[in-house]
């Protein structure tokens, strides 16, 4: 990458922020030649409504890959949550999602304690955590895939996947986690400490910070993230079964990637996570237009995914890759 | 037969070898001296591969060569047996003689183990040591393992045709006396075979095993003696005595500092690293901890920065006694840290001059949590201005600005926090003269308001130049304490002396 920037007289460093979204641009001016269909703002409209719960748990996973982490029990915490949201709904009503959120929050939580009081490299204890969060997600459903009450579901749930002014609540939803997201990243003392751990974690030290505290609420957070995305799509899909998530993990790392936040943190954010994730919703759909088979499309989500790494990871902070 | 020309290297702000021709004849020791940071492991580096000279050239045989890394100049002869210890303490002895190279062992893809510990106990003879190849390193004394680095490094006497020549990293560090005569012996025996170029903070031993030494000073030879010739005194003065003008220290500028008491250390151990440590650092007061490397002077600092719980004895922050240790300790005693590793510790490159500023007092700058971006940015401009920082904006990443800019703004973030302790650990490490002489302004400057600062420096100079009091630490003791304000400023021999 550097040598082909340095060769047409560009330095890579330097436009290196503006990959994200000039790809972005890019992918949709080529699928929009290709299918003049695609730019329709009906269909642009509803490709973006259908990402949204890719897009929480990619915003979950913009924490623990910010400090330099990453969240591997993302798509578990969400299979396990459409169960949690299905079995539940009937007794608790609207209750099931603070259900929800609370089991994720302790997930994500104890994935932290793990990471910083066991000193377990967080990409083995989230995946031990998303083993944990699997097993009870097939042992709440049995199983089985479960279906919602469609009146209980329209009762409390409802809103979230109405319409209003031709616009899918879904993107409400969206909007509103992502403004969240990114208020407490940029203008909270807890995100400016984010930062400082994901850039310089010894220096953060130095300098007084609760560097295990900000950590493990780091991933509570993610797991939070994980645990919305799982309620929205069982919500959408009307039940919940321990298997329906698959295949959000890989889409979901490639969005922060993408977007422009490296596997070593430290910059990106929210914003560029956004990106990344319309950047996979473009690819998504034109594999749909390009007739590439759904068993596919992982193996392409697969090699973006290794070249989107390459291309931003910060190698001065390498010593040593393992 | 081995010669460097006119070598130069320059790093981001330093000229870290200045011209330096060097030379080695076959069979000749030759001693290497200098204070941290004169440019010896520099020097090493360029010799063993590891860097690339800017200019000038080496020459083996009259042959000019350029080696791209250790491996290149390792088939040239050229080994390093190094101060850290570079062997794999979990491999036993003859894979680590034989790291890299195992392929002479290998017959139809697989290792011929009997075969590669006969070689290892070969070259394990060479240096005298009589322990089996198969041991696992970790089981070895640090002695042996100094042998058994040794003997890696002979391993070139069959891989490469014609001479030698073997680097010594401080081989003596952890050895006994004992050990460092049978060392002594082992490479005079070596001799015929092999040159070396011996590095020690130890002169004596440097000029015992020495045929000549060379003699650095600021990235410089100023110096080359014959062991006939040589006079400790003499390469000591050399090694640290440049005609320093007082004003560059800001000598002038020192006053006399309170009674107030900010720490004090009561008879204070911990473990090996340090024993019975005294002192009162007081108001306005810069308090020197001088030793060499390992000395205890670092554990000692870090201690007072509540990061190392000592064994015994009191350590009291502004009279109450310090109960806590752990790695915020003393961020939450007022205590600013000013980190040797810069860019590493010091600063977080990636983020901006305002962001770094406010990074440990961030609950003064924000409310319920929400960060007061507005007051952040005048506060970093304050500080700006005042230390005269040089940087286009508030918003410029850290990590671009100059290393003396750096070490401001990391003095910035303390001072701001009204911090009135501060230690600082090498805080003039790899800047250039002027950002140096900033830097002294602003110790004076904090001592004027009052601050209490303990000082690792970076040269002895510094030290006396900068301290009203020094402390002399050698071996985890204090040697002597200088009140160098009142009663007159120690001479460099004064310390040298007591730290070796």
């Amino acid at each position: 990458m550097d040598a082909i920037a340095k060769s047409i007289g560009l330095d890579f460093e330097k436009i290196k922020p503006h990959l994200p979204w000039a790809t972005l641009l890019a992918l949709i001016i080529i699928v929009g030649l290709a299918d003049p269909n695609f730019l329709r703002p009906q269909n642009l409209i509803g490709m973006a409504a259908d990402i949204v719960p890719l897009f929480i748990m990619a915003m979950g996973m913009t924490f623990a890959i910010y400090i330099g982490g990453i969240d591997l029990s993302a798509q578990s915490v969400a299979n396990m949550t459409t169960v949690i949201a299905t079995v539940s709904l009937a007794t608790f009503g609207i209750g099931a999602a603070l259900i929800c959120i609370l089991v994720g929050a302790v997930l994500g939580t104890v994935s932290g304690f793990v990471t910083t009081r066991l000193l377990v490299p967080s990409f083995v204890s989230t995946l031990a955590i998303g083993g944990v969060a699997f097993s009870i997600g097939q042992w709440l459903s049995g199983q089985r895939a479960l279906y919602m009450d469609a009146t209980l579901r329209d009762g409390a749930f409802g809103w979230m996947v109405g319409n209003t002014a031709g616009i899918p609540h879904e993107l409400f939803i969206g909007v509103v986690l992502l403004s969240f997201a990114w208020f407490l990243m940029t203008r909270t003392t807890f995100g400016r400490s984010l930062k400082a751990i994901g850039a310089g974690e010894l220096a953060a030290v130095a300098s007084g910070l609760d560097v295990d505290r900000i950590k493990i609420i780091a991933f509570a957070l993610s797991g939070i993230f994980a645990a919305i995305a799982g309620l929205l799509f069982a919500v959408k899909l009307s039940g919940g079964s321990p298997t329906i998530a698959n295949g959000f993990l890989l889409p979901a790392i490639v969005a922060v990637l993408v977007g422009g936040t490296p596997l070593t943190g430290g910059v990106g954010g929210m914003i560029n996570t956004a990106i990344g994730t319309l950047i996979v919703a473009v690819i998504r759909s034109s594999m749909l237009y390009f007739e590439i088979d759904a068993t596919k499309q992982q193996m392409v989500f697969g090699i973006i995914l290794i070249v989107a790494i390459a291309a931003t990871i910060d190698r001065s902070k390498l010593r040593v890759v393992k | 037969m081995y010669k460097l020309n006119a070598v130069d290297k320059h790093f981001p702000g330093v000229h870290a070898l200045k011209s330096v021709d060097f030379e080695i004849g076959r069979g000749e020791i030759v001693g290497l001296v200098g204070e941290n940071g004169a440019g010896k492991s520099t020097l090493m580096k360029v010799i063993y591969g590891a860097y690339q000279p800017d200019d000038g050239s080496i020459t083996i045989d009259g042959t000019t060569v350029r080696f791209q890394n250790p491996r290149q100049a390792m088939n040239h002869g050229i080994g390093m047996v190094f101060q850290e210890q570079s062997l794999i303490t979990n491999l036993t002895v003859m894979e680590n003689i034989f790291l890299g190279f195992e392929h002479q062992f290998v017959s139809m893809g697989v290792i011929n183990w009997s075969k590669m510990a006969e070689a290892a106990r070969q070259q394990l003879g060479k240096v005298k040591l009589d322990i089996d190849p198969a041991t696992v390193t970790a089981k070895l004394s640090f002695a042996q393992r100094q042998l058994v680095e040794l003997a890696k490094v002979l391993t070139l006497e069959e891989r490469v045709d014609g001479d030698l020549v073997i680097l010594l990293d401080e081989p003596t560090s952890v050895l006994a006396e004992d050990e460092v005569k049978l060392l002594f012996k082992l490479v005079r025996d070596l001799t015929k075979r092999a040159s070396f170029i011996f590095v020690s903070h130890r002169m004596d031993e440097v000029l015992e095993l020495s045929d000549r030494v060379y003699v650095m000073k600021d990235g410089a030879i100023v110096d080359v003696v014959t062991k006939a010739t040589a006079d400790i005194d003499a390469i000591q003065h050399k090694m640290v005595g440049r005609d320093v003008d007082k004003e560059y220290y800001r000598e002038q500028k020192q006053k006399d500092y309170s009674d107030e008491v900010l720490v004090s250390f009561d008879n204070v151990s911990l473990g090996t690293r340090y024993k019975d440590i005294s002192f009162d650092l007081h108001r306005g007061e810069v308090l020197c901890l001088v030793g060499v490397e390992g000395s205890g002077r670092e554990a000692i600092l870090r201690t007072i920065y509540g990061l190392d719980k000592p064994d015994a004895g009191t350590v009291s922050i502004k009279g109450q006694p310090v109960t806590k240790f752990h790695a915020r300790a003393g961020v939450e005693n007022g205590i600013g840290y000013v980190p040797r590793e810069r860019k590493i510790e010091g600063i977080v490159a990636g983020m901006n001059v305002y962001e770094n500023m406010t990074l440990s007092q961030m609950q003064n700058y924000s409310k319920n949590g929400v960060l007061r971006i507005s007051d952040e940015k005048l506060l970093a401009q304050k500080w700006i201005d005042r230390l005269g920082i040089k940087t286009p904006n508030v918003y410029k990443d850290c990590g671009g600005l100059s290393g003396g800019n750096q070490q401001k703004v990391v003095l910035a973030k303390w001072r701001s926090a009204g911090s009135d302790i501060i230690l600082l650990d090498h805080p003039t490490r790899g800047l250039d003269i002027g950002a140096k002489e900033d830097v002294y302004d602003m110790v004076r400057e904090m001592s004027d308001d009052g601050v209490g600062i303990v000082l690792v420096a970076d040269t002895l100079e510094e030290a006396i130049g900068l301290a009203h009091t020094i402390i002399v630490v050698k071996d985890g003791v204090a040697q002597r304490a200088f009140d160098g304000f009142r009663d007159g400023k120690p001479s460099l021999f004064d310390l040298v002396h007591q730290m070796i």
